[in-house]
């Protein structure tokens, strides 16, 4: 398996006889990669097992070639931000970051320079002498980011990085994140907040009840979802005319037009054929198209096909 | 898939000895430590006995500060500088490190396991088994400044005032200082941490560590009566360590039983395999404990 990659190869993990994760086979490359999933999915067990915090029951994991059976190389490699708040009582958020740089081995003027250098990045330099005890949700959230980007590794691994940020913040982190993934670090991020996992994600995982139902990128994944419907939205100048058209075909299954009157929002089964259609009209009829864009590529509705309702794949 | 230019350069300049990463653990938890001022006070007084010992070997040694005191020549063998004077300084000095891990030692492990905290030690360049001993030498380095090393430096003290032939002549004096604190504290600080691990409530946790000691002993009498027996004397470990010390200090030739809280029982003795295999017992129990708990995430069922 390739060294820029993290790899999965038939990983399960059982705790007795609950499932973590089942047979997961995985691949995922430099960029952010978002893990999508219900509670109780398996996004935890998946970081914890590629940051060596468990180990598999069955299968091999390497990260960029490291097994997470190696601490010393590992640890250097991979920086973690975990769900909860974890911090030993009694640290300023200058000493949590200080004191777990020095783990790395780190020289303590390094350890200085790269505290430092982590707080300014999470706007934390103000209320670096503060016991973390004393932050609001907000502030321990970022501090935890900061200790986890203080080594400056080289994979990221954040358990709902986003949870308590006030808008602002949230900005903020998404921005490093694609800072990051665009260095060509890998950024693995878990979240329910579907609308922003679309927004900074290069590809997705989604999980379900400990497998792994999709992955790749979001529009790839769209594709696959045969027996569903691809929504499209069409804004032109004649969609009632379009609508008449395009109810003559086989694929179509729903045509609805838009409150302005100026757009046709349609659920077609073969979108190839639809588009080929569309370029026969605009020819035959002379339509004006102001744009076409598909309505459901995004992590909301993949995941609502997936996982969620009756479209669950598990 | 998004195509980027990598840019990522790592980290290529110095970084400490790997060996020696354990040490930011007891370094971070002394400056905390130091903080506490009822610790302070209590470790600073636990080297007042040390200090009365010192004191008698240096007064034993100068006749103007005998005659000063107004004690004859003759009289200066009241107090011996022998095996009894080392393991009764051993024997004090170990009790003194016992109320210092029931003090320190359950603020080791529970409040990480209380916050989360060590799933953030484990994500690094470091292993469960590097925790345990940066958590253990915390109790291992004050136990040590209040147990071997004044005993040693008392040994020192004596050796240069009585000359290298008594040094030669006492060696097991020295030998049995600091193997015989050792096995007590490696006793302490595992028997500690494993309580720290498994009793989250502090004051609980260094009540434990007393009543493993006296429950334990209490429980292997009641088996001597009811049995008959001398076999459940390996339930009490103050008299475990009192056969240790006397073995290492004595060899086969024994005069004394152990010194102050750590006496064996006359007449009872049972074979030192058995209480040695009893200590090791102990500290796999103890071992066993922490590997359960030590974990870089929780595993709830």
């Amino acid at each position: 398996m390739s060294d820029s990659v993290i790899s999965f190869a038939n990983v399960s993990r059982f705790y007795g006889e609950v499932l973590g994760i089942n047979n997961v086979n995985l691949a995922i490359p430099a960029g952010i990669t978002s893990l999508v999933g219900p509670n109780g999915s398996g996004k935890t067990t998946l970081m914890n097992l590629m940051t060596g915090l468990i180990r598999p029951t069955q299968g091999e994991i390497k990260v960029l070639g490291v097994s997470p059976d190696d601490p010393e190389r590992l640890g250097k490699l991979v920086g973690y931000c975990a769900q909860f708040d974890a911090c030993p009582k009694g640290l300023t958020g200058y000493q949590f970051i200080y004191w777990f740089l020095r783990m790395h081995g780190y020289t303590p003027a390094e350890c200085d320079r790269k505290t430092a250098t982590a707080l300014e990045r999470v706007s934390m330099t103000p209320a670096a002498q503060r016991p973390v005890g004393a932050y609001s949700k907000g502030m321990r959230q970022r501090i935890k980011l900061a200790q986890s980007i203080a080594h400056d590794p080289q994979v990221l691994v954040l358990d709902e990085p986003l949870n308590g940020l006030d808008p602002m913040a949230r900005a903020e982190t998404i921005a490093l994140f694609r800072e990051w993934g665009a260095s060509g670090r890998h950024v693995i991020v878990s979240s329910h907040i579907l609308h922003e996992v679309d927004q900074i994600s290069d590809q997705v995982i989604l999980l379900s009840q400990g497998y792994v139902v999709a992955e790749g990128e979001i529009k790839g994944v769209r594709d696959e979802v045969k027996e569903q419907p691809m929504q499209i939205l069409v804004r032109c100048n004649d969609p009632g005319g379009l609508a008449a058209r395009l109810f003559q075909q086989d694929h179509m299954v729903e045509a609805k037009i838009t409150r302005d009157r100026k757009g046709l929002l349609l659920r077609t089964s073969d979108a190839d054929s639809f588009y080929l259609l569309l370029n026969n009209v605009i020819l035959e009829k002379g339509l004006d198209v102001e744009s076409v864009a598909p309505a459901d590529d995004d992590v909301n509705s993949v995941y609502q096909y997936l996982i969620g309702g009756e479209g669950a794949a598990v | 898939m998004a195509v980027y230019k990598k840019t990522y350069r790592p980290y290529e300049g110095e970084l400490t000895a790997s060996w020696s990463r354990f040490l930011v653990i007891p370094r971070y938890a002394f400056e905390e430590l130091h903080g506490k001022r009822f610790l302070t006070f209590f470790f600073l007084a636990s080297f007042i006995y040390p200090l009365i010992c010192a004191l008698i070997i240096y007064v034993q040694h100068n006749t103007s500060a005998l005659s000063l005191l107004g004690v004859q020549q003759g009289a200066r063998n009241l107090i011996s500088i022998n095996v009894t004077f080392f393991m009764s300084l051993l024997g004090w000095q170990s009790v003194m490190a016992l109320f210092l891990a029931a003090f320190i030692g359950p603020g080791l492990v529970s409040p990480d396991l209380a916050n989360n905290a060590l799933s953030l030690y484990l994500a690094r360049p470091f292993s469960r088994a590097e925790y345990v001993i940066g958590k253990m030498s915390v109790l291992a380095i004050l136990m040590s400044l209040m147990t071997w090393v004044p005993g040693l430096l008392c040994f020192g003290l004596q050796g240069y005032l009585e000359g290298w032939q008594w040094m030669r002549d006492n060696w097991r004096l020295a030998s049995g200082t600091f193997f015989g604190a050792w096995v007590w504290i490696l006793v302490l600080a595992l028997l500690a941490m494993a309580l720290s691990a498994w009793v989250k409530w502090k004051p609980a946790a260094g009540g434990l560590m007393f009543g493993v000691f006296f429950v334990a002993s209490a429980f292997g009498g009641l088996i001597n009566v009811v049995q008959r027996t001398h076999w459940g004397n390996l339930f009490n470990i103050s008299n475990l360590i009192g056969l240790v010390w006397v073995q290492l200090f004595e060899g086969s030739n024994q005069t004394t039983n152990g010194a102050v809280f750590f006496r064996a029982t006359q007449g009872e003795q049972l074979p030192m395999w058995t209480t040695w295999a009893a200590l090791g017992l102990l500290a796999y129990i103890c071992l066993y404990m922490l590997r359960r708990k030590i974990r870089g995430a929780e595993v709830v069922r």
